[in-house]
C-alpha cells in the first residue's frame, strides 16, 4: 500500500461506511494501520517543535518530565501483559477513548499556543493537522469496530470545566503532556492496529 | 525638674546651737556633724512629702499629672490638689489628676497629701512646656491583602475628633515579615487632624508575594501640633496585624502569569511542603531563600525581555517540578509616524508605528484606540497575531459636514501606556485611491477623449490629474488636467496634439488641491489614432536600364510618422510638356516600377495613398544633368561609414542624393540612395549591406528643378582587405643575363582594396630543392623590387647568370596587407662570349710567360756571376763575389735597407710573394751563412744561395702561386 501520504490521509478521512453493512475488517484496519504509520512519523516532530516554543528549560536539550501528567487524559503506558491480554473490544476501546481524549486536548493546547506563541505558525499548524489524524483515526477505529461489530463507544467531554483557569506555566506543561501522549498512543495504535492486522488479514 | 520648695511648720532649733562654744577643732567637727544631721533631716521629710509631679496629654485637651507617693503613705492614700487656673480649686483625689489644659503660662499646683505623720505640701509650678505629648496607640481597623498584585492595604482612624485643633500627624508603619518578624518596609506618612475622625489608607507593593509568608504590620503616630509648646512623644506600636495565606496541600508557585517590566527585580516563591531541590529561571539556577517551613523563594534581578511564550521560573522536588511564567517586556512606545489621511473622503485611514517592540504577544499585546476629541468617537485596534514593526492601521469613518479631526491614538498593555495626537484636515489630506475604467475615444487623427473612474466624495475640492502619453520609441509626455471633483464619478479630459495612425499608451494619476500625495498609477491604456493622409510623398530615384531604353522608379516606404496609416498603393505617372503618363496602381509591398522612354526630359511623380488619401507627389527629372568634369576618387571608411564631402553649389536648389553601389554589380547599379539637404556639404554614408574588401561606388548628385546632375564619383571601400589572388605573370624573354616577365591586373572582386603595388622576389634556384620556402626579405641572397606603378605591367631583371635556374614570385598588396605569392623557376640562357675569353686567357697567359722568360735568360751578366758563383771554391771568396758585384753595380750595401737593397723586382703585394719568404726548410743555412757574412751585406744573401736549391724551391713557389691566383678568380 504505497499511497502516497496526503493522499492516503484524505482516503482515511473519509467517514466510515454506514452501520448495518458487514464488511470485511481488513480493508478498515489496513486504513487505519496506514494512517497510525503515517502519523508515527511526525509525532516526535510535533513535540520537537512544541517544546522549542516553550522557552528553557522546555527548550533544553533532552528535557523530560515524565512525572507531569493530566488527569483528563488516560496514559498509554501499560504494561506488556495487560496490554497484550485486552480483548478487541477493549483495545479499540482504549485507542477511541485516548484519541477523543487527544482531539479534545489538542484543540485546547492549540488555543493555548495561540496566545503564548502568536508569532509561530508552524507549531499552530502542527497542532492543527495532529488533530485532524487523530480525528481521522478515531473515524478509522469507528470503521473498524463497526466491521468487528462492536458498539461505538459514545464521546465523551474529557475537558470539562477545568482547564480555563489555567496559568500561562500550567498551559505550557499541559501542552507537553498532551503532545508526548499524543505520540505515546500513536505508537500504541500502531502496536494495536498491526496486532489486528494480523489477526484478520485480508 | 519641677521646683519644689518645702515649707516646715516647726520652728528652727539654730539659736540653741550657735550657743556651744567649743575650741576651734572640735567646733568644726561638731558643725559638720550637725550639718549632716541636718541635711539628713531635710532629705527625709521630701520623702515624706509627694514628688516627681508628671502631666502628659494625649489629645491637649486633657493634662493627666501624676506624682510619686510620699514614703510610708500606703496604697489608697488621699490627697488635695488645688492649682490656679483663673480661679482657686482643690479637688480631694487618691493617685493622679486629669487637668483640663492650662493655659499658657506658669501654674502653681499644690499636692497636700492627707494623712496624719507630718504636715507636708509639695508646691509645683506648671507649664504646659513641662506637659507631654504621646498620643494613644493608634488601632488599625482593617489589613486586607491583594494576593494577585502582592498589595497590603491597611485601614486606621487617625481619631482625629479628640483633639483640638489641626495638627500635623506622622504616622510610622512598619512590616514585617516571617515568624521570625523581619522588618522588611519602616515607612512614615504624613496627615493632617481636622478635628473630625478620619480613616486612613496605606497600601503596600510588596516585593515578595504575600503568599509566601506571614506578613504583619503595625503602626504609631507622633502628633506635630505646632501650638503646643510640650514635649512630644511617638505613641506605643497598635498591636500587629498579620496576613497569611492558607495554603492547601498542592504545591503553588507565586507569583503566576506576572508581566514586568525589563530590567526590574522580582521574588518568585514555591509554598510547598516538599523540600524544593533547586530553582531556575530559564536555564539559569538561583540560590533558594528559606522562608517559614519548606518554602522557598528565588530573587531575580534585572529580568531581561523574555521571549513570546514568557520567562519560565521553575521548582525541582524530588519527583515533580513546578513554575510560573514571567512575561517581561515594555510599556507600548509612543506611536509613530502617525498619519491620518482619506482616500475618498469617506473614510479616514490612520496608520503609525508602534515604535520599539513590547516583547509582549498574545492578551498582554498592544492595544490601540483611536479617539476623535471634537466627535467623542473611538475605534479600536483589533490585536494582531503577528507582532511586527510595520505600519498598523485604523479605519475612521468621516463624520458628516465635519473636515477638522483632532485624534489622539492611545496604546496601552499591562506595563503601561502612550498616546500620540494629531490634529488633521482632512480634505488636505486626500490621497485618491487609483483610477479605474480608463477608456478612450476618437475626436479626430490628432485627438482623443480620455475618461476615468475615481470613486470618493470630492464633490467640495479640485482634483488634478496627470496623464502620461507614451508613444513608441519616444520619450513620455506629461499633461496636467485640473478639474472640478464629482461624487463618485467619471471624469474626462481631452487630448489634442497626438499623431495619427500612432499607438499610444495612457494612463493616469490624480491628487487633489492643495497637493497631498499622488494616486497610484492606473493601469496603462493602449490606443491607435486614426489614419490622416500622409504628409509626404516617398523618396524617390531613378535609374536608366542597361539597354537605356526603360526608366526604373525606386521609392522608399514613408516612414510611420510620414505614412499617417497603412500605405495600400502607389501611383506612379510621368509627364513631359505635351502629356501625362500614369501608371495603374502599385500595390504597398512594392516600391519600384519600370517605365519605356525615351530619351526626352520627362517628369517622374509617385505619390502614396493609405485609406484616409494621397500623399504629395514626390517629383524627379528622368534625365540627368549632364557633367563633363568628373574624376574618379577613393574613399575608405572613416569611423562609423564612410565620409563623403563636396564644395557648396549654390546651383543646387533641391537637395544632393547619394547614390551607392556594388562596383561589380551590372547596370543598373543602385544599393542605395540618400537625401542630404542642399546647405550641406558633408554626408557619412553607413549601411548595414556594406562588406569588408566590397568595392562600391558612390555617386553624388546636386539636385536643380528635380533634375539631378552627377557632381562627384567615388570609389570606396568600408574596409581594405589583402588581395585573395596573386597576379598572373609569365616570362616574355630570357637571356644569358636577363629575364622579362609581364603579369596581367587582379579582377577588383579579388583585389579587395585599392592597389598599392606589386613586390618581386627572385634568386637563384632550382626547383624540388631546398631553396623552395618562402622568401624572406631579409635573406641577402634574394633581390627585391618593389613596384609603387601601379600600372607598370612588365619588369627586366638584369646581371643574371647565364645558364642558371632563377626563382621568380610576385605578389600584390593594398592596404589590407599582402596577397598571396605567385612563383616560377626560368634558366637563363648559355653564355658565348665567356666561353672564348676562358679559352683565349690562358694562351695570352702562357705567351706573356714565354716573353718574360726569354727576357731573363737574355740578361748575361747574371748568368755570369752565377758561373762564377758556381767556380768559386769557398764560403770567403763567395763573399767577395758579392762584395765585387754589389760595388761592380755601383751602389754601396747599405746596412739594413732590406733585401730588396741591391736587386730592385717588380711590385707585387708582398703576401703573393714567395721570393721574399724564405721556407722554414731553408732557415739553418740563412742563418749560418749570416753569421759569414759581413755585416752590412746580409740583403744580398738570397744571391748566395746554391743554385740548385733555388730552382727547386722556386718552381714550387710559383706553382703554389698558379693555384693561389686561379683559386681567388674562381671565388671573386
Amino acid at each position: 500500500f504505497l499511497l502516497p501520504a496526503p493522499l492516503c490521509l484524505l482516503t482515511l478521512l473519509l467517514p466510515p461506511l454506514g452501520l448495518g453493512v458487514l464488511i470485511s475488517p481488513a480493508e478498515p484496519i489496513s486504513q487505519a494501520y496506514s494512517l497510525a504509520l503515517y502519523m508515527q512519523k511526525n509525532t516526535s516532530t510535533l513535540l520537537q517543535t512544541y517544546l522549542q516554543c516553550q522557552g528553557s528549560p522546555f527548550s533544553d536539550p533532552g528535557f523530560s518530565a515524565p512525572e507531569l501528567q493530566l488527569s483528563s487524559l488516560p496514559p498509554a503506558a501499560v504494561s506488556f501483559k495487560t496490554w497484550h491480554a485486552l480483548n478487541d473490544r477493549e483495545r479499540l476501546s482504549c485507542a477511541q477513548g485516548a484519541f477523543l481524549a487527544l482531539t479534545q486536548h489538542l484543540q485546547l493546547v492549540g488555543d493555548d499556543q495561540s496566545d503564548l506563541n502568536p508569532g509561530s505558525p508552524i507549531l499552530l499548524a502542527q497542532l492543527g493537522a495532529a488533530r485532524l489524524r487523530a480525528q481521522g483515526l478515531l473515524g478509522n477505529m469507528a470503521a473498524i469496530m463497526t466491521a468487528l461489530g462492536l458498539p461505538i463507544p459514545p464521546e465523551e467531554d474529557t475537558l470539562g470545566l477545568v482547564p480555563f483557569g489555567a496559568s500561562a506555566f500550567e498551559r505550557k506543561c499541559r501542552g507537553y503532556v498532551v503532545t508526548r501522549e499524543y505520540g505515546h498512543w500513536t505508537d500504541r495504535a500502531v502496536r494495536d492496529l498491526a496486532l489486528l492486522k494480523a489477526k484478520y488479514p485480508g | 525638674m519641677m521646683d519644689i520648695s518645702l515649707c516646715l511648720k516647726r520652728p528652727s532649733r539654730m539659736g540653741d546651737s550657735k550657743r556651744m562654744r567649743m575650741t576651734s577643732n572640735f567646733q568644726w567637727l561638731l558643725l559638720t556633724v550637725l550639718l549632716l544631721y541636718l541635711m539628713n533631716q531635710v532629705n527625709s521629710q521630701k520623702k515624706r512629702t509627694p514628688r516627681d509631679l508628671k502631666c502628659i496629654t494625649n489629645n491637649l485637651q486633657v493634662w493627666d499629672c501624676s506624682w510619686r507617693a510620699p514614703s510610708g503613705a500606703g496604697h489608697g492614700a488621699a490627697y488635695e490638689v488645688c492649682f490656679e487656673n483663673g480661679s482657686h480649686s482643690c479637688y480631694r483625689l487618691e493617685k493622679n489628676i486629669k487637668l483640663p489644659a492650662l493655659l499658657p503660662g506658669d501654674h502653681e499646683i499644690t499636692i497636700n497629701p492627707l494623712h496624719d505623720f507630718g504636715n507636708f505640701i509639695s508646691k509645683f509650678t506648671l507649664n504646659e512646656k513641662n506637659v507631654s505629648l504621646i498620643p494613644d496607640a493608634p488601632e488599625i481597623l482593617d489589613l486586607s491583602a491583594d494576593f494577585s498584585t502582592s498589595t497590603l492595604h491597611l485601614k486606621w482612624n487617625d481619631k482625629g475628633s479628640v483633639f483640638p485643633h489641626h495638627s500635623n500627624v506622622i504616622w510610622e508603619i512598619k512590616v514585617l515579615r516571617k515568624k521570625n518578624m523581619e522588618i522588611v518596609k519602616l515607612v512614615t506618612h504624613n496627615t493632617t487632624l481636622n478635628g473630625r475622625d478620619t480613616v486612613h489608607h496605606w497600601s503596600w507593593i510588596s516585593d515578595m508575594p504575600l503568599e509566601c509568608a506571614t506578613h504583619y504590620v503595625g503602626i504609631r503616630c507622633y502628633i506635630d501640633d505646632p501650638q503646643f509648646s510640650g514635649r512630644k512623644e511617638w505613641s506605643d506600636w497598635s498591636p500587629l496585624k498579620n496576613i497569611s495565606w492558607s495554603p492547601d496541600s498542592q504545591t503553588k508557585v507565586f507569583p503566576q502569569d506576572r508581566v514586568l517590566l525589563v530590567g526590574s527585580d522580582i521574588t518568585v516563591c514555591c509554598v510547598t511542603q516538599e523540600k524544593v531541590l533547586s530553582a531556575q529561571i530559564g536555564s539559569t539556577y538561583c540560590p533558594l531563600i528559606h522562608l517559614d517551613g519548606k518554602n522557598v523563594a528565588i530573587k531575580i534581578r534585572n529580568i531581561s525581555a523574555s521571549e513570546s511564550s514568557g520567562t519560565n521560573v521553575v521548582f525541582s522536588v524530588e519527583d515533580n517540578m513546578f513554575g510560573t511564567v514571567i512575561f517581561a517586556g515594555y510599556p507600548p512606545d509612543i506611536p509613530q509616524k502617525l498619519n491620518c489621511e482619506t482616500y475618498d473622503l469617506k473614510e479616514i485611514i490612520c496608520t503609525w508605528n508602534p515604535g520599539r517592540p513590547t516583547f509582549l504577544v498574545g492578551p498582554r499585546n498592544t492595544s490601540y484606540t483611536l479617539f476623535e476629541s471634537f466627535s467623542g468617537k473611538y475605534v479600536r485596534f483589533k490585536r494582531v497575531e503577528l507582532p511586527t514593526n510595520e505600519s498598523y492601521q485604523l479605519f475612521f469613518q468621516m463624520l458628516p459636514n465635519q473636515e477638522i479631526y483632532n485624534f489622539t491614538l492611545n496604546a496601552r498593555n499591562p506595563l503601561g501606556q502612550s498616546e500620540s495626537t494629531l490634529l488633521v484636515n482632512i480634505t488636505e489630506k486626500v490621497h485618491p485611491h487609483i483610477p479605474t475604467s480608463v477608456k478612450v475615444k476618437d475626436i479626430s487623427s490628432t485627438a482623443v477623449t480620455l475618461s476615468w473612474h475615481l470613486p470618493g466624495s470630492f464633490a467640495k475640492i479640485k482634483l488634478l490629474c496627470q496623464i502620461e502619453i507614451n508613444k513608441t520609441n519616444s520619450i513620455h509626455e506629461l499633461r496636467n488636467v485640473t478639474m472640478r471633483g464629482i461624487e463618485n464619478s467619471s471624469y474626462l479630459a481631452a487630448l489634442d496634439k497626438l499623431n495619427p495612425y500612432t499607438i499610444y499608451t495612457f494612463r493616469i494619476r490624480c491628487c487633489t488641491d492643495p497637493f497631498w500625495k499622488w494616486s497610484k498609477w492606473s493601469n496603462e491604456k493602449q490606443y491607435l489614432t486614426t489614419e490622416a493622409i500622409p504628409s509626404k510623398g516617398p523618396d524617390t530615384w531613378r535609374e536608366w536600364s542597361s539597354d537605356g531604353k526603360n526608366l526604373i522608379i525606386y521609392w522608399k516606404p514613408l516612414p510611420i510618422n510620414e505614412a499617417n496609416g497603412k500605405i495600400l498603393s502607389y501611383n506612379v505617372s510621368c509627364s513631359s510638356d505635351e502629356e501625362t503618363q500614369s501608371l495603374s496602381e502599385i500595390p504597398d509591398p512594392q516600391h519600384k516600377a519600370e517605365i519605356q522612354l525615351d530619351k526626352n526630359d520627362y517628369i517622374i511623380s509617385v505619390v502614396a495613398k493609405n485609406s484616409v488619401g494621397s500623399s504629395p507627389p514626390s517629383k524627379i527629372a528622368s534625365m540627368e544633368i549632364p557633367n563633363d568634369d568628373l574624376k574618379i576618387e577613393q574613399a575608405v571608411r572613416m569611423g562609423n561609414g564612410i565620409l563623403l564631402t563636396w564644395n557648396y553649389d549654390p546651383n543646387v536648389t533641391c537637395d544632393y542624393v547619394i547614390k551607392w553601389c556594388n562596383s561589380s554589380r551590372s547596370e543598373p547599379c543602385l544599393m542605395d540612395w540618400k537625401k542630404v539637404p542642399s546647405n550641406s556639404t558633408e554626408t557619412i554614408i553607413e549601411s548595414d549591406q556594406f562588406r569588408p574588401g566590397v568595392r562600391y561606388n558612390f555617386f553624388v548628385y546636386g539636385c536643380r528643378n528635380q533634375g539631378y546632375q552627377l557632381l562627384r564619383s567615388i570609389i570606396g571601400y568600408v574596409e581594405e582587405l589583402a588581395p585573395v589572388v596573386a597576379p598572373n605573370f609569365t616570362v616574355e624573354d630570357t637571356s644569358a643575363d636577363s629575364i622579362l616577365v609581364k603579369w596581367e591586373e587582379i579582377p577588383v572582386e579579388e583585389l579587395r582594396g585599392f592597389l598599392r603595388g606589386y613586390l618581386f622576389y627572385f634568386e637563384k634556384g632550382e626547383r624540388d630543392t631546398s631553396k623552395m620556402r618562402v622568401l624572406e626579405s631579409g635573406r641577402s641572397d634574394i633581390k627585391v623590387k618593389n613596384i609603387t606603378d601601379i600600372s607598370q605591367k612588365t619588369l627586366r631583371i638584369a646581371d643574371l647568370q647565364g645558364k642558371t635556374s632563377y626563382h621568380l614570385v610576385l605578389r600584390a598588396y593594398t592596404d589590407g596587407g599582402m596577397g598571396p605569392e605567385k612563383s616560377m623557376f626560368v634558366v637563363t640562357k648559355e653564355n658565348s662570349v665567356g666561353l672564348i675569353i676562358a679559352i683565349l686567357i690562358p694562351v695570352a697567359v702562357a705567351v706573356i710567360v714565354g716573353v718574360v722568360t726569354s727576357i731573363l735568360c737574355y740578361r748575361k751578366r747574371e748568368w755570369e756571376v752565377i758561373r762564377l758563383w758556381k767556380s768559386l771554391q769557398g764560403w770567403k771568396d763567395r763573399a767577395v763575389l758579392v762584395e765585387l758585384a754589389c760595388l761592380g753595380r755601383g751602389r754601396s750595401l747599405p746596412r739594413s735597407s732590406g733585401r730588396r737593397s741591391c736587386c730592385s723586382r717588380p711590385d707585387v703585394p708582398k703576401e703573393l710573394d714567395p721570393w721574399f719568404q724564405a721556407p722554414p726548410s731553408l732557415q739553418p743555412y740563412i742563418q749560418r751563412e749570416e753569421g759569414a757574412l759581413p755585416p752590412g751585406c746580409q740583403g744580398g744573401l738570397w744571391l748566395a744561395w746554391p743554385v740548385s736549391r733555388v730552382h727547386r724551391w722556386s718552381s714550387r713557389v710559383a706553382q703554389q702561386k698558379f693555384y693561389s691566383r686561379a683559386t681567388s678568380t674562381s671565388t671573386t
